[in-house]
């Protein structure tokens, strides 16, 4: 049977259907409601394509092709059918996926998983998750305002997470500090220079270092630290946290030049031509000398582009207070992140992938009744106050019994959810059509393995399906009908009688995140890994 | 303990009774609750104990179906129709005078004491009584909200009465003065057909006139029920329309003579006592001759055709005899003695017979396709599930001429080489259900169901399969998930059900009216059907006319006649001296056609054009005190509630949409929520897979495309018909006489007793719930 897909012609056998005529083709068409071998499709309507012979918008996975078929699987109709698929389903969505703390911070530390290790004793690890995104976590637990602890949801339960002197934990004991420091890359070749020690410029260098650079930072004063030692007082941010975490840096190979007082002269015969990169992190620019430096301002008549972080002349970047006066450090060392990045990029011609933050649903705030659902994964009680005095901090025990107040209110599956993947390439608007009332938010726990957000479910049926091959004895099963349809255990029965053998397969069959583990942990490199038993899939590691 | 035993062995009966396959679920189900009045949950797990139904599967069905009760429920159900032309007569003004009576609070569908459960029901089918509300087994037309009361404890004493013994009559055979026909459809018996049946026979009881009494399907007549027809030989009929109980012993002795001197002296003694007695005896009667000519029977009838309905008003439900010397089965003994089953086939073909489903799919080609699959086992499904709100085509053919439609079936069956029927019939419809039962026994003693029927060599069974309240299954796949023992959600065609329908094997479905047709068509050739109606859409089409007209009911009419003709020649205009605003065709998944388009001609292409649909044939008159937006947003609220909520656009997608007509009723809408609506209902229409989700949208698009000037007033904050409660306010104006029946009847206190002054009502108290305005004698309420 002949069917043409965008102007490709193939030959499939009847029964084929688009979806599949397409994927021999090659031609990609998103799905998720469809899954080989289950046969509840087509429901979600994401695989929707035009045929032409008809002028009909029709779901791929479901309908076989027929001779002479003619489909169109790309054009702005289609997207915009697509997309509205989509933004239906979110309006239909509850959940956060990524932790408001997260989203808050700018830095966008993963904060939750921060958490769940310091949780469970990984204090390393914990460290490692922190410096993925903060380079001086010592020194802004110290002085950090905290943005994220005004989003935490644990607000509105009792008091937020104290989220701040857990990340100062993890880098407050100097042998895993130490320890951090040593996976570092032996030294590319590539030079950086980074005029500024002030938090961007540290923030850069350490990211820079981190991909292999030499860097070199140059600093007008005696001591380095910029605005971090000359500005904030002794009792707020000792001067030994500021010497440890700067010594290092240091220790990593980072070269740091004091009392170099860069002017034009010296920029453009010593800096330009000893670097293959420059980054200008000299703090407020009405205070440093690099108007001096022959930089052009486009049509706005700025100096940096807000995006990239470049100047107009190329292989120069900035970071921090130079491009506009920062009120906060971490503002100033996410930035000198970025521009790091940027430099990578510029240095790399563009290999490297731009950091681009992925779509996200967001809760606004929990309604009354919801953060008993979260609690029940949470430490209960208020905030744990460090008994040696907030200049001290935590002691592991206290660190761990905070960290456990986390509510996990983030998405266990941030990175393999189809809703999201698709949600971000069809820049889908969650918010187009929320209805007046929100639906009541639940997490179903009680099973050993799994959790089950039903208001992350799209009702595909696939697990429903899974269960039955299963032959689980009570297994998933639809309820109701129309708009309050969901999916759940049979009879009023728990989640722990419904699903016993089909667990795994349950889990990896939700294409969303209505159905993971308790456990599961995405976009990092930790895994969790499963063994089948007489009882089903049980977890045998961790981490 | 005991209890429990009990409950299993209840269950165990039904499931022995029922069978122990998947497909026994509904069936099951509706035993038990039967039995129970709700599902109670160790009843459920006995049936997983003990059949091949699993606790995945008996939830899912059970929770699909609106049929289904998980709570206990009272010992009466108080069933509020909520049907459009129900809807459009205050039905839910009804239904919260009734929350207010059985004093329930929010969520609560059960009295305090356990007497009464109330509930919304989609469509008693009685729509020219609206609105309607029936308890148990007792219909209540035109009810007002103020009468809940006096309509519950009529009730109490109803169904205790209803035990007594009847009155009973010996009937002679020799010397019969004449015959009475006495119409007993469901809207008849709601008006109090029942009254004047006991009234009739215990009158001819205690007289000793000699006639037959003979019950009757729907006349269709039903703003004129209950209708009565005196036959006398050689005389011409004689109808009395909407008679009382307490009227029947005058018409009869008025016609016909007591047997016996004593007999009649002591009748006209008791008589005599009674005018002495009851000084509100009736004086006149709505008497009309059948050879009489502009009555308002006359105009209702005359521009009619019966075809469907043909003999209506004559044919006695279930008498089997009666059908047979109306030519009944004469087509199917013709095409079993002339025809081959394709000459069957090409003669529907040539008749342009369309499905009355809704559709309008032709009939012929369907058939081919089932003819030509060649498998063994091939089923006919007769659907009744009329589950529109504001139709009941289906439910009177059923009650009325469930042999004529049992003839199509065996038509149908012998063409397409099919051996097995199943009649799908709301559960909703009690009357319906039991009449086609009983046919369908009475077929069986006579052999025309079973092994060879008829004696030919076709041999065919039908069974009743009972829907359990979901509106989708009338889609054709959803209705066969359903009898396969599934939710009732659609599945996308092709495969068609012709070519792979229930349990995989050829299907054919055809509406009620469809096969109801067969027959006719087949006595009277294809071309004598065919040279009725217009080009595209041949034959007639049964409507359900109610509404604002004068003269609802059930007519049957050419295809091609206006819209104008239906509303003021059959139906008398509008009633109360309103002006005609527009009509709704077709139900939830049909549209607002203007009055300024009333010549445009019924059929399929012209309704589609206009952006309406054939539907089943609900068609409700609107007045200019009907709003347009909650008329779209009340047949959307009703295919939102029955989305199956599969397809992501009609699950989401329609209650979004009904979110924003809500915001737009409610007056705080705003332009660009009408862009949003309307870019939505196509996005709905274009992304769901069955035939609700791609119509849901029509009622909202074409008051948009009609009335979109009622639209903007509503985001201005105006209500023109003065309907959406929101935007709406009581007063009370200086006609007032101060006799203070509104303020004893508000429920909310707003109005204070003011005897011999003008009252006047609080805007903060007043809940709207019009009852004052329908009190008061003088008009003295206003709404605005």
């Amino acid at each position: 049977m002949k069917v043409t897909i965008d102007n490709l012609t193939i030959d499939v056998s009847p029964g084929t259907t688009v979806l599949q005529a397409a994927g021999a083709l090659g031609i990609s068409i998103p799905t998720m409601c469809y899954s080989e071998g289950h046969t509840n499709h087509p429901s979600c309507m994401v695989c929707m394509v035009k045929e032409l012979g008809s002028g009909k918008l029709i779901p791929s996975c479901a309908i076989p092709v027929h001779e002479g078929m003619l489909i169109q699987t790309h054009s702005s109709e289609i997207r915009e059918v697509r997309r509205e698929a989509l933004e239906l389903l979110l309006g239909d969505h509850l959940g956060d996926c990524e932790a408001p703390c997260r989203l808050s911070c700018p830095s966008f530390m993963n904060i939750p998983l921060m958490n769940r290790l310091i949780a469970g004793g990984h204090f390393a690890e914990a460290l490692k998750i922190v410096k993925e995104e903060i380079a001086l976590p010592l020194i802004l637990g110290y002085i950090c305002p905290a943005p994220c602890e005004k989003a935490c949801h644990r607000k509105s339960v009792d008091e937020p997470v104290s989220i701040c002197m857990l990340k100062r934990f993890t880098a407050s004991d100097d042998k895993r500090r130490m320890e951090n420091l040593l996976t570092f890359p032996e030294e590319n070749g590539r030079k950086v220079a980074v005029i500024g020690s002030g938090p961007a410029g540290l923030s850069a260098a350490f990211y820079l270092r981190k991909m292999g650079y030499s860097v070199t930072i140059y600093e007008r004063q005696y001591m380095p630290g910029g605005q971090l030692r000359y500005s904030i007082p002794e009792e707020k941010l000792p001067c030994w946290v500021l010497d440890t975490e700067i010594d290092g840096l240091a220790s990593i190979g980072i070269v740091i030049l004091t009392g170099q007082e860069i002017d034009a002269k010296r920029f453009e015969e010593e800096i330009m031509p000893g670097n293959d990169a420059v980054i200008l992190a000299t703090g407020n620019p009405a205070e440093n000398p690099i108007l001096s430096f022959s930089l052009p301002v486009d049509v706005e008549g700025k100096l940096f582009n807000h995006k990239t972080f470049a100047t107009g002349r190329r292989g120069i970047f900035g970071c921090g207070s130079v491009i506009k006066n920062q009120q906060m450090a971490i503002r100033s060392v996410a930035q000198g992140k970025l521009a790091a990045v940027e430099t990578d990029l510029y240095l790399t011609a563009g290999k490297q992938k731009r950091i681009r933050f992925s779509f996200h649903s967001a809760i606004s705030h929990l309604l009354p009744g919801e953060a008993e659902e979260y609690l029940q994964e949470s430490l209960h009680g208020n905030r744990i106050e460090p008994k040696d005095g907030w200049l001290n901090g935590f002691s592991a025990e206290e660190a761990m019994l905070e960290a456990g107040r986390c509510l996990h209110c983030d998405c266990r599956k941030p990175v393999s959810c189809k809703l999201r993947i698709l949600s971000d390439e069809y820049h889908a608007n969650w918010k187009r059509f929320t209805g007046p009332a929100r639906k009541k938010l639940t997490r179903l726990i009680r099973h050993k393995l799994l959790v089950y957000e039903p208001e992350k479910c799209i009702k595909c049926g696939i697990c429903v399906e899974i269960t039955a091959n299963y032959k689980e004895e009570l297994g998933l099963t639809f309820i109701g009908r129309g708009f309050n349809v969901h999916i759940g255990v049979p009879l009023g029965n728990t989640l722990h009688d419904g699903i016993t053998r089909s667990a795994f397969f349950c889990v990896e069959g939700c294409p969303t995140g209505a159905l993971s583990f308790l456990d599961q942990e995405e976009g990092v490199e930790y895994r969790m890994r499963y063994r089948m038993t007489g009882n089903g899939w049980e977890k045998i590691g961790h981490f | 303990m005991n209890d429990n035993t009990n409950m299993r062995e209840s269950v165990d009966q039904i499931v022995a009774q029922y069978g122990s396959g998947k497909e026994s679920v509904i069936p099951i189900l509706q035993a038990i609750q039967q039995e129970f009045r709700f599902l109670p949950a160790p009843a459920l797990l006995r049936v997983c104990e003990t059949t091949e139904i699993t606790p995945a599967k008996i939830e899912s069905v059970a929770s699909f179906y609106g049929q289904f009760r998980f709570e206990p429920a009272g010992r009466h159900i108080i069933r509020v129709c909520t049907g459009t032309a129900c809807h459009v007569k205050g039905s839910m003004i009804v239904y919260d005078a009734f929350v207010r009576e059985l004093g329930l609070k929010k969520g609560e569908l059960t009295d305090s004491t356990g007497m009464f459960t109330l509930e919304k029901v989609a469509c008693l089918g009685c729509c020219t009584l609206a609105p309607v509300v029936k308890v148990d087994e007792i219909t209540y037309g035109h009810v007002k909200p103020e009468e809940t009361r006096l309509l519950l404890k009529d009730f109490l004493v109803k169904s205790v009465k209803s035990n007594n013994k009847k009155s009973s009559r010996h009937i002679d055979l020799q010397g019969v003065q004449g015959e009475i026909r006495l119409g007993l459809g469901s809207c008849c018996v709601a008006s109090g057909s029942y009254e004047v049946k006991r009234s009739l026979e215990e009158t001819l009881a205690g007289t000793g006139i000699n006639v037959s009494v003979k019950q009757v399907g729907c006349v269709g007549v039903c703003n004129q029920v209950p209708l009565l027809e005196i036959i006398k030989p050689g005389e011409p009929g004689v109808f009395y329309a909407q008679i009382k109980p307490e009227e029947v012993r005058d018409v009869l002795l008025s016609h016909f003579r007591p047997s016996g001197l004593f007999d009649r002296m002591k009748t006209k003694l008791v008589h005599w006592l009674d005018h002495i007695v009851e000084d509100d005896s009736p004086v006149t009667f709505n008497r009309y001759s059948a050879d009489q000519r502009d009555t308002p029977l006359c105009d209702f009838l005359d521009p009619q055709m019966a075809i469907a309905t043909e003999y209506r008003g004559v044919l006695s439900p279930n008498n089997l005899e009666e059908y047979r010397s109306k030519n009944g089965f004469s087509a199917l003994s013709h095409c079993f003695s002339k025809m081959s089953p394709q000459e069957v086939i090409d003669e529907i073909v040539r008749s342009g017979l369309r499905g009355r489903g809704g559709a309008g799919f032709p009939s012929g080609k369907k058939w081919q396709l089932v003819r030509d699959q060649e498998t063994e086992k091939k089923y006919i499904i007769c659907n009744g599930d009329e589950g529109d709100p504001g139709a009941f085509m289906d439910r009177m053919l059923l009650e009325s001429y469930p042999f004529r439609i049992i003839e199509g079936m065996l038509i149908a069956g012998y063409a397409t080489g099919a051996s097995e029927g199943i009649f799908y019939i709301r559960a909703e419809y009690p009357l319906a259900v039991q009449r086609v039962k009983d046919a369908l026994e009475v077929c069986r003693q006579e052999g025309i169901l079973g092994d060879s029927v008829m004696n030919s060599r076709f041999s065919f069974s039908i069974r009743i399969f009972q829907g359990a309240g979901a509106f989708v299954c009338g889609e054709e796949t959803a209705l066969i998930a359903s009898v396969e023992g599934n939710r009732g959600t659609p599945r996308l065609r092709p495969p068609y059900p012709a070519i792979q329908g229930l349990n995989g094997k050829p299907t054919l479905i055809n509406n009620t009216e469809t096969f109801s047709l067969v027959p006719w068509i087949l006595r009277n050739g294809a071309s004598a059907f065919s040279s009725i109606g217009t080009s595209g859409s041949k034959g007639t089409k049964v409507f359900a006319l109610a509404g604002k007209v004068n003269r609802g009911g059930l007519i049957e009419v050419p295809m091609g006649i206006t819209i104008r003709q239906v509303v003021e020649e059959i139906g008398g205009g509008i009633a109360g001296g309103r002006s005609f605003k527009a009509v709704q065709i077709g139900g939830p998944s049909g549209g607002c056609i203007p009055a300024s388009l009333a010549d445009m001609q019924i059929d399929f292409e012209s309704l589609s054009t206009a952006g309406a649909m054939m539907g089943s044939g609900g068609l409700i008159v609107l007045d200019d005190r009907d709003c347009m937006v909650d008329l779209a947003h009340y047949f959307l609220s009703f295919t939102q509630s029955q989305s199956c909520g599969k397809c992501t656009f009609c699950r989401v997608g329609t209650r979004r949409m009904l979110e924003l007509l809500e915001k737009i009723r409610s007056g705080q809408g705003s332009h660009n929520d009408l862009i949003h609506i309307e870019q939505l209902a196509h996005s709905v229409q274009g992304g769901s897979l069955c035939g609700l989700g791609k119509t849901a949208p029509n009622p909202v698009l074409t008051t948009l495309r009609y009335f979109h000037d009622e639209y903007e007033a509503h985001i201005q904050g105006r209500c023109p018909a003065a309907k959406c409660a929101a935007l709406i306010c009581y007063s009370i104006n200086d006609q007032c006489i101060g006799c203070t029946r509104c303020s004893q009847r508000c429920p909310s206190g707003a109005i204070a007793y003011k005897p011999y002054e003008i009252h006047e009502v609080d805007p903060d108290k007043c809940i709207k719930c019009d009852i004052c305005r329908q009190v008061c004698p003088v008009d003295a309420v206003s709404v605005a």
